[in-house]
């Protein structure tokens, strides 16, 4: 601003910055204040809104404005993936994978919550959460692609993106949260130690077994045979009084092999994904 | 048909289990609008699937933009070129019309986000959405989500335009302003489009292809379908016996189809829904194979 003894008046730059709107509350105040009183300022206000970069500049700043208003709101789950590093268009198409939702994560939460109470006051404190939580993220791998859950699939198919990558990149997102979550709720497990986490590796497994399935069947079907069968192998051991040895080095050593076995079949046969859908 | 053909569909074929969805449907089709007509299960939807890359045909041959869609190369290439509007597009539908507009563009490979939503704002003003961009897709009526549909397949303009009967379930008005557009897409692209309204077909389309049980039954112009039933459309006082088809009008005359005029009947003009149903009733009357 110029200043006088007794008046002041807006120098060019001040000018410039009021007609572009990006001066702050009170400055811009102080100049609509000065305005009603001064004809020089208001012909050097009209002078600059005339002048053709000025027009130009403002044109920019209203399409600014008008793109801001118009972006896509980013909800919690995004921004949470974008910070962990997932560019922000990947970020984008995670947000709206089903199982990604904040009230599927929050049943997911609720589910568990059952098997940790439930797991309180028994003998085989472990054997329910053991059922429970490995089906956690199969569940979530069934619900976040494919024909039966994904309304905009067929557009998906028909448009150049990968279908391998998008289904990889929500099955891993899906992984990680629901592993994230029944990790929390292990440690609410009244049995301490090496037996909290014996469900990871299953869970793993189960999931891996689910995707490489996946590359010949409907995310779906290949769940429900993945949960149908692990259900099975859970109640025979139940029944046989043998659930601790889910947790023993042999059984483990077993799921280890299975998310090998898995994850090489993914690795292998991912193209599918994108020819299965030519089919 | 076209000098440059853009699709070329020969002898394709398709089964469902014991199904057979298409059975040596056959046809090119260029630059404009190219009409699909068929009663329900003709095999119309099955076929746009597979020029949408959907859906591989079972046998015969697709080129598709001079690519073949079987080889992985060729249909990423096709894919890149193309809009597609499926029959029934499933939505997200607590995203807006921005958004969900916004998440197909990343499908298709726009990734700098100021030009891709300066174009999604295009495709939504192309569609008579710019005022409905902020608004939830369960918000929006089923013609709104239709046109939301539509703007999407406009997306990067591509060379080949697929749409899955755009004009079901829409007002007269809607159904005009969509006519309009589809019209002005087609000046410069090729169109394919499946529909039931002989109207849309009339209105829009310089081909029409006519199927029926899997099986191309008619491949030309819409005034060669019209003028299939030229001398076989009359308008008499009473109820007419013998004729194909015959149906009381509101103006309270008969109107018949077929070969043998009632007495007293004056022929008139066909209009082309005379042709066509026609056509599907000389197919309706061959003793089967």
């Amino acid at each position: 601003m110029t200043t006088a003894p007794g008046t002041w008046h807006l120098d060019q730059t001040l000018v410039r910055r009021y007609v572009d709107a990006v001066t702050d509350a009170v400055t811009a105040a102080s100049v609509e204040s000065h305005l009603l009183r001064c004809a020089g300022c208001r012909q050097a206000i009209a002078d600059e809104s005339a002048d053709p970069a000025s027009v130009a500049r403002r044109a920019l700043i209203w399409e600014d404005v008008v793109d801001r208003l118009d972006a896509p709101r980013v909800g919690i789950i995004e921004r949470l993936v974008h910070r962990l590093g997932i560019g922000a268009h990947d970020a984008r198409l995670l947000a709206a994978t089903p199982s990604l939702q904040v009230s599927w994560l929050a049943s997911l939460l609720l589910v568990l919550g059952f098997a940790v109470a439930a797991a309180h006051g028994r003998d085989e404190a472990g054997a329910l959460f053991l059922l429970a939580a490995p089906l956690i993220p199969v569940a979530g791998v069934a619900a976040a692609y494919g024909p039966d859950i994904d309304p905009a699939h067929e557009l998906g198919i028909a448009a150049p993106y990968r279908t391998s990558r998008l289904l990889l990149l929500r099955c891993v997102s899906v992984l990680v949260a629901s592993a994230g979550l029944a990790g929390c709720a292990a440690l609410a497990l009244p049995a301490a130690g090496w037996s909290q986490a014996a469900w990871l590796l299953p869970a793993l497994g189960l999931t891996l077994t689910t995707l490489a399935l996946s590359t010949r069947l409907s995310p779906v079907v290949s769940a429900a045979a993945v949960a149908l069968t692990w259900v099975l192998v859970v109640v025979k051991l139940v029944q046989l009084d043998r659930t601790a040895e889910l947790a023993g080095a042999t059984a483990q050593a077993m799921f280890l092999a299975l998310i090998v076995a898995a994850a090489a079949v993914v690795v292998v046969r991912h193209d599918q994904f994108d020819t299965r859908s030519a089919v | 048909m076209s000098t440059t053909s853009t699709v070329v569909v020969d002898e394709v074929t398709r089964s469902f289990g014991r199904t057979r969805a298409l059975d040596g449907v056959g046809f090119t089709a260029g630059q404009g609008v190219t009409g699909l007509l068929g009663p329900n299960g003709a095999g119309k939807t099955t076929l746009l699937r597979m020029m949408a890359t959907v859906l591989a045909p079972g046998g015969g041959r697709l080129t598709l933009l001079g690519l073949d869609p079987a080889r992985a190369e060729d249909r990423l290439a096709i894919r890149r070129r193309l809009g597609y509007l499926p029959q029934e597009p499933g939505f997200y539908r607590h995203f807006t019309a921005f958004e969900f507009v916004d998440y197909i563009a990343i499908l298709k490979e726009m990734t700098d986000r100021r030009s891709r939503h300066d174009e999604v704002r295009r495709v939504l003003a192309l569609a008579g959405l710019a005022e409905e961009s902020g608004r939830k897709i369960r918000a929006l009526s089923g013609g709104m989500r239709r046109r939301v549909g539509l703007a999407q397949a406009l997306l990067g303009d591509p060379d080949l335009v697929i749409l899955d009967e755009p004009t079901a379930g829409l007002d007269p008005e809607q159904r005009w302003r969509f006519r309009e557009l589809i019209s002005t897409i087609g000046e410069d692209r090729t169109v394919l489009m499946s529909t039931h309204q002989t109207e849309d077909v009339g209105a829009l389309c310089t081909q029409v292809v006519v199927m029926d049980n899997g099986r191309t039954c008619f491949d030309g112009t819409p005034r060669e379908l019209r003028e299939l039933a030229t001398g076989r459309v009359w308008l008499s006082e009473a109820r007419a016996a013998g004729v194909r088809l015959s149906w009381r009008t509101g103006e309270g005359e008969h109107r018949n189809l077929g070969d043998a005029p009632p007495k007293g009947a004056r022929l008139i003009d066909p209009t082309l829904e005379d042709g066509y149903l026609l056509l599907l009733g000389e197919r309706a009357l061959e003793p089967a194979a």
